[in-house]
């Protein structure tokens, strides 16, 4: 296995490996906040987008278009650096806290439209009949629509989680550690740009690997459409 | 205040041009790419198909940011004389390669949209199966096409950002250099950013909105 060395040196990565660890730790801990945060902000902005009041659709959908129509960079930027300018805050964001609003305020517009989708697909049958139980409209959403919208887009949620897991690397410019970081950590130590970046690519492959089967076992158990 | 974006604007300004720049060159090489890929994985042999399964599952696996390191740092890193890339055509490739996937996955769900009697119907007058592709299948799936082109020609905008990494001097890091002249004024100088992407992005995605309802659209697989 000598002759590997010389394109892959696995021995350094070996010498890394706490750095590495705690950086794949730190991507799953980053994206995880941020996914809970985005369902959040998604599922109320994906009710806002459909209600008719105008002023809270309207909200919604300028909200969805700003994010959709600006670089994460940029949003990651403004969050970080100019959030804490306004009177709201009295303190600075450290760089955990801005990484993780910027990513779940954008990951939440593309999750609203994807949860807008689902609750658009629930026949209007189930609304009615859970009018005629006499159900409030905050039990309806929680009992009846929610539950069967969420089952129906499982599988592009789980897409979109994928693509904010990759996203995660994106807050390692404002200082934050997580899996790139780590790669950025051997790069600037032993200037090795191969094995650092290498190994963080294989990392990324690993979570999108298994992100892939949960999403191949949803759509396999969910099966055919339900009503 | 006014002064500062009278001062900051004109470096903006080229900023936006550059990534302007580079997102077209991007979106002309990534869609040719990603046409020769997706059209490969259609009609080439399972073996071709799953090479092409496997370079696109790596390049999406993966994020941007570590495409562009590896094209920009370690490529050079292996000595070979033509691998070594300056900023510009590095994140050019990166990007390209990045788009394609997304490119590919449309191309091959537009021709995969087409319905399979179309084809047979060709071959059954005496088409061969290129002629058939051609002058049958390809001019309706042309069309399927064209609605998500807008949205991948969006998310190269986005991604032209991230080349600012490595010191190609497009809008972000055009706002960045401003904020080191004026470091009071983060908010408006990103701001004043988020505003330019956002003109540059915003009628995209409105076209191809209209263009969805024109042509109606394909489900990619996700």
């Amino acid at each position: 296995m000598d002759w590997i060395v010389d394109y892959y040196n696995w021995r350094v990565v070996i010498q890394f490996i706490p750095e590495f660890r705690d950086g794949i730790s730190a991507t799953l801990f980053i994206s995880f906040i941020s996914l809970i945060l985005s369902l959040v902000i998604g599922t109320l902005a994906a009710i806002m987008r459909i209600s008719s009041n105008p002023v809270s659709w309207r909200i919604a959908a300028g909200y969805v278009q700003a994010i959709r129509s600006t670089p994460l960079l940029i949003q990651i930027y403004v969050i970080y650096f100019s959030l804490p300018e306004l009177p709201i805050l009295d303190r600075r964001l450290n760089e955990l806290e801005g990484g993780v609003i910027a990513l779940g305020l954008n990951a939440g517009a593309y999750m609203s439209e994807i949860i807008r989708a689902g609750i658009e697909s629930i026949s209007k049958g189930q609304v009615e009949g859970a009018q005629s139980v006499g159900m409030t409209y905050l039990q309806r959403m929680r009992y009846v629509v929610l539950p069967q919208a969420f089952a129906n887009v499982l599988p592009p949620l789980l897409g979109q989680t994928a693509v904010l897991i990759k996203d995660s690397s994106l807050v390692s410019f404002i200082g934050v550690f997580e899996l790139f970081g780590a790669g950025l950590t051997v790069l600037s130590e032993r200037l090795m740009p191969t094995e650092a970046f290498m190994t963080v690519a294989f990392g990324y492959l690993i979570i999108y690997a298994v992100m892939l089967q949960i999403s191949n076992y949803a759509q396999k158990k969910l099966g055919g459409k339900r009503a | 205040m006014i002064d500062v974006i009278t001062s900051t604007l004109p470096f903006l300004f080229e900023g936006l041009w550059i990534t302007f720049k580079i997102s077209l060159i991007t979106i002309i090489c990534g869609s040719l790419l990603g046409f020769v890929v997706g059209m490969l994985r259609t009609v080439g042999g399972k073996p071709i198909s799953m090479v092409l399964g496997l370079y696109i599952h790596a390049l999406r696996g993966t994020p941007f940011l570590v495409h562009l390191y590896v094209i920009y740092f370690m490529l050079p890193a292996t000595g070979i004389a033509w691998l070594q890339l300056e900023a510009f055509p590095a994140a050019v490739i990166a990007l390209s390669l990045y788009t394609s996937t997304y490119v590919a996955e449309t191309v091959r769900a537009a021709i995969q949209a087409v319905p399979g009697g179309q084809a047979e119907a060709a071959r059954s007058t005496g088409m061969t199966g290129a002629q058939a592709m051609w002058h049958v299948v390809l001019p309706q799936a042309m069309k399927l096409m064209i609605p998500p082109m807008g949205g991948i020609y969006v998310i190269i905008i986005k991604g032209t950002s991230i080349v600012s990494v490595i010191g190609i001097s497009e809008l972000v890091r055009a706002g960045e250099n401003a904020t080191l002249r004026h470091p009071k004024e983060l908010m408006l100088i990103y701001g004043l950013t988020a505003l330019m992407y956002f003109a540059y992005c915003y009628p995209v995605l409105r076209l191809a909105r209209w263009a969805e309802t024109k042509f109606g659209s394909v489900r990619l697989p996700s």
